[in-house]
């Protein structure tokens, strides 16, 4: 599979509180990535630092080009943590949001083929419903899928997304989860998630990214449960926890030492088996 | 009633007014979206160094004004992005500077006098032949900067982040933007005086963004309430003899009450 996102030696601090060190990576054509770490590791810089939005140091290179002369955006769909919109209203419709997420052409005017694009983005995520409704008037999670329209809009061959669950209500992030496994498998996106949420997203990803500071740990799910660097960081058993939620369907390896975790295998990234 | 449309001084007052105000109310559209709403007021400031050392070398205020704004606005822009503060921050720190330069030139030139202030309350009706062409020119350069970069500037103000994953140069629409409100800002304080530029800048826009339901509405009601206002504030003036420049500004805080009452009973 050829590469479509390589870091090499990457580092990047804030002021002079180093964030990321030593961070290399290749992302293949075709991976679903979790990326996964504590809270404060680099994963969302990371990501901001693969898009231009930070400036680390080091060499990327997205499709085999280097960054700083990467042009084609549009093989690139992004959809950050937070919704651009906060308390000041910006009377913009759901509709024109996702329009954002094409190329950008000179004028006001809006192509036929352009509205074709935004309403079947639309439809896939299910916000068809919304198109003339003012992206501000949408509840946070209805927001969220209207952004991740624009996110797709472009068909895009990657997809970064940073943590883009967390304001969805149970049904709404299965469709979520759902949809972008099929991207995945069926239109051969690549996707990078940062996720907190390794329980419901699990059954699609291919790979975990384990970044704390550096890339501590990169590979298949089944070398991560076996891996002695992510022991280091969680311990045996967290680890085994994520092997058991994702390839043993409910029934634990661990036994009886599982009844710890409870029936719903809640788990923190942090290292907490709660 | 219509008597004082009579003077040519009141004509050229109307149309200058006009054409900036319609100007500073699309500018200030996307400044006030962009959170960079005082960024007028720090100009403003910045205006009475270019209107004092006018005053010190018998130049033109106007033509001093707009590099020294210019060069006063891109400065804040860097001092943002390069030392990572907030926009409001590097806001104060230009605008005292250009308030205490500009009054340090004053005072060397000999203290205050009537010219300078009548910038500092604004003089409409003073405004020349060749100041209402230049406030045209600029009101067409914005007109033709919204409808080429109309996608480029909505995307930046909604989401800055996204806009640059789609290659939007969002540094240099910025730098563009407060570029053309350096200009606007200048021909400005000759309509309402240095003090009141910003409100300009900020009252139709507020007004239009609460009563609006699309962006393009946003746009020309902000047009609009910046006009009447200029209209309505010079007639007032006229009939009540009183100062245009701050009448054009109350004018301005009725369109926006009204616009607040129209919010609360109409829009969602």
């Amino acid at each position: 599979m050829p590469s479509v996102l390589k870091a090499q030696d990457v580092h990047f601090a804030y002021t002079r509180v180093p964030v990321l060190e030593h961070v290399s990576f290749d992302v293949q054509a075709g991976d679903y990535v979790g990326i996964i770490g504590p809270n404060g590791g680099g994963k969302t810089t990371l990501l901001k630092v693969i898009l231009g939005l930070e400036k680390g140091s080091g060499d990327i290179a997205l499709f085999g080009t280097p960054l700083a002369q990467f042009k084609d955006w549009q093989k690139i769909g992004y959809l950050a943590q937070k919704s651009p919109v906060s308390q000041s209203r910006f009377p913009i419709s759901a509709e024109e949001v996702v329009l954002m997420g094409l190329s950008h052409q000179l004028g006001s005017g809006v192509s036929v083929s352009e509205l074709k694009q935004v309403h079947e983005a639309m439809q896939k995520t299910r916000t068809r419903q919304y198109a003339g409704t003012i992206f501000h008037d949408l509840s946070i999670g209805q927001q969220q899928r209207v952004l991740l329209a624009r996110a797709i809009v472009s068909n895009p061959e990657v997809l970064i997304l940073d943590e883009p669950s967390t304001a969805l209500d149970a049904q709404s992030r299965e469709m979520f989860f759902d949809l972008l496994g099929e991207l995945n498998k069926q239109q051969g996106v690549t996707i990078l998630l940062i996720t907190h949420d390794t329980g419901e997203v699990g059954k699609h990803i291919s790979k975990f990214m384990y970044v704390d500071k550096t890339v501590v740990f990169f590979g298949t799910k089944r070398e991560f449960c076996h891996s002695e660097a992510v022991a280091k960081q969680l311990g045996p058993f967290a680890q085994h926890t994520i092997d058991h939620l994702h390839n043993h369907h409910g029934h634990c390896p661990l036994g009886e030492n599982c009844a710890q975790c409870g029936h719903h295998h809640a788990y923190s990234v942090e290292g907490n088996h709660a | 009633m219509l008597e004082f449309l009579s003077y040519g001084f009141v004509q050229r007052g109307l149309i200058a007014g006009s054409l900036v105000a319609a100007a500073c109310a699309l500018l200030g559209v996307f400044l006030v979206l962009k959170r960079l709403s005082l960024i007028g007021d720090g100009m403003s400031h910045v205006c009475l160094t270019g209107v004092a050392v006018a005053l010190l070398t018998s130049t033109s205020p106007v033509y001093m004004s707009v590099p020294i704004v210019m060069a006063a606005s891109a400065g804040i822009l860097k001092i943002t992005e390069k030392f990572k503060i907030y926009g409001d921050a590097a806001i104060g720190i230009v605008s005292a500077v250009g308030l205490s330069v500009g009054l340090l030139i004053t005072a060397l030139a000999g203290g205050f006098n009537t010219d300078l202030l009548g910038y500092l309350f604004g003089s409409i009706l003073t405004v020349s032949a060749s100041e209402t062409i230049l406030c045209a020119v600029l009101l067409l350069i914005v007109l033709v900067g919204l409808k080429l970069f109309y996608r480029y500037l909505v995307s930046a103000c909604f989401d800055e982040p996204f806009a640059h994953t789609r290659a939007v140069p969002v540094q240099t629409v910025n730098l563009i933007l407060v570029m053309i409100t350096s200009v606007a800002v200048v021909l400005a304080f000759k309509v309402v005086g240095i003090f009141l530029i910003s409100a300009m800048l900020i009252i139709p826009p507020v007004a239009a963004l609460l009563i609006s339901r699309t962006f393009k509405q946003v746009l020309w009601l902000a047009s609009l309430f910046g006009v009447v206002s200029v209209w309505a504030g010079i007639y007032l003036s006229f009939v009540f003899n009183i100062p245009s420049g701050a009448t054009i500004i109350l004018v301005n805080l009725a369109i926006l009450l009204g616009a607040f009452m129209w919010s609360k009973c109409y829009v969602r």
